[in-house]
């Protein structure tokens, strides 16, 4: 077996277009809620004087524009035009592409402020990848290796997430970042009734350092999931680490969470049944195939 | 939780179909994420937050000391009353940690909190007018990673804006 049918093994076992055609619906409406709702400080930037401006390297290599009020407002609204017209899963290749660039530039207007945030990389690549996969209906179960290859790219995202962010810990901070304070000056700064207490537990918060470096660095380890129990298993518990922290330091990476589910079967909520119009199948297909 | 439909029982044909992918189109699906995947390893291994989307996913990379004190920086508008007005909270539409990204710039061109001000003003006219924009970092004191309760305030920088008489306008 070559290398390529090897990793062809990992990339491409067929995943129903059912379950792109759920995910796609909830990346694509999560997009309205991220702009009006949980990251509504993106359009604020509108309303900043422009010298506030600074140019990522990708701002400057392709010579976008300075987000001037109009900018803002415009990408803003093509974005969610678009977003909405890809829910709706029709001409998927048009309006997922449009949306991906609309959304990348609508990043490029988030991070250029002076801070840059690490919790979209995945949801980034979804939606690069989604109109990769083409048409999929809800109730189509016939099982896609376009689909296979997007769900194993977003989840192969995911997991670079945590564990580049190991790799980070000990490029800046050192291999002793995990004796330091870090999370001492994160409850301090930004902690939650839910969470002021660990900062009276002498160590806990010490040893949650080394559990979380212990854990990213083990990332890698969850491509191994491939059961769809497993995998639901594995969303649970990683849903559940995000809300952990959301309650202590109010810090969600939602758009990363939602990235996450693309490891849920959604087929299995889809009843697949056979449209009148296509079924029976013409069986002769199959037979008359050269 | 909504009846769990196996596919097998509804359209067995179906289920079974698979819809491939040529060799080709493989192959560019395997190329292109290679592609991405060694962008994204160097912007870890070599690059920075300028480097965005392949920057370092570097949330909470920072090693804090666990007895230097823990700073959190505030932009404030002062009128001439003396009253602190929050500028950092969003009022001018940028977050804290973009002031504090920006921190070493603003410093070195204090002028660009006078843009700030204008911008206040503009938004919320009847409030009264600010006469002066400061950065205040407040250093809250740790000692073994566990924090004593006292701190400091340390103000890094007062713009003083210019009157209406000297500005012209």
């Amino acid at each position: 077996m070559s290398r390529i049918d090897r990793l062809g093994r990992w990339f491409f076992v067929p995943v129903p277009l059912a379950r792109i055609a759920v995910f796609r619906l909830i990346a694509y409406l999560f997009i309205p809620l991220d702009v009006f709702v949980t990251t509504r400080w993106v359009a604020a930037h509108a309303e900043v004087p422009t010298e506030y401006y600074q140019p990522l390297l990708i701002g400057d290599w392709l010579s976008l524009p300075t987000p001037t009020t109009a900018v803002v407002e415009t990408v803003k609204w093509l974005l969610i035009g678009c977003a909405l017209l890809a829910a709706t899963g029709k001409a998927p290749r048009v309006w997922g592409t449009a949306t991906f660039l609309l959304y990348f530039e609508w990043m490029v207007i988030a991070m250029s402020y002076g801070k840059v945030d690490h919790d979209r990389y995945a949801f980034l690549v979804a939606l690069a990848v989604l109109p990769t996969v083409g048409i999929a209906r809800w109730r189509d179960h016939r099982r896609s290796e376009a689909a296979a290859f997007a769900v194993a790219v977003i989840f192969l995202a995911v997991m670079l997430t945590y564990f580049l962010a190991a790799w980070a810990k000990i490029r800046f901070g050192g291999i002793d970042w995990v004796n330091g304070s870090t999370l001492t000056r994160a409850v301090l700064r930004r902690g939650t009734d839910l969470s002021m207490w660990t900062l009276d537990v002498p160590g806990l918060l010490h040893v949650s350092q080394y559990l979380m470096i212990g854990l990213e660095v083990l990332s890698p380890l969850m491509l191994l999931v491939r059961r769809d129990r497993a995998r639901v298993m594995l969303v649970v518990f990683l849903l559940g680490f995000h809300l952990m922290v959301f309650a202590g330091v109010r810090i969600i990476f939602l758009p990363h969470v939602v990235a996450i589910l693309v490891l849920v079967p959604w087929e299995r909520l889809v009843r697949a049944k056979p449209d009148p119009k296509v079924f029976p199948r013409p069986l002769d297909r199959v037979g008359l195939a050269p | 939780m909504v009846p769990v439909t196996t596919r097998d029982e509804t359209d067995p044909a179906r289920a079974d179909e698979v819809v491939g992918l040529t060799a080709r189109a493989r192959l560019i699906r395997l190329v292109i994420c290679a592609a991405v995947l060694a962008l994204t390893l160097s912007g870890t291994v070599f690059g920075d937050d300028y480097a965005f989307p392949f920057g370092p996913p570097r949330m909470y990379a920072t090693r804090a000391d666990p007895d230097t004190p823990v700073s959190s920086t505030r932009v404030v508008g002062l009128t001439e009353t003396g009253l602190e007005v929050a500028l950092s909270g969003g009022a001018v539409g940028l977050r804290r940690a973009e002031f504090e990204g920006q921190l070493p710039r603003l410093v070195a061109n204090p002028e660009l909190l006078g843009l700030l001000a204008e911008r206040y003003d503009a938004n919320s006219p009847e409030a009264p007018p600010l006469v002066a924009v400061a950065i205040i970092v407040r250093r809250l004191e740790l000692r073994d990673g566990v924090r004593t309760g006292s701190y400091v305030d340390d103000v890094l920088v007062t713009y003083r804006l210019p009157s209406d008489a000297e500005g012209g306008t």
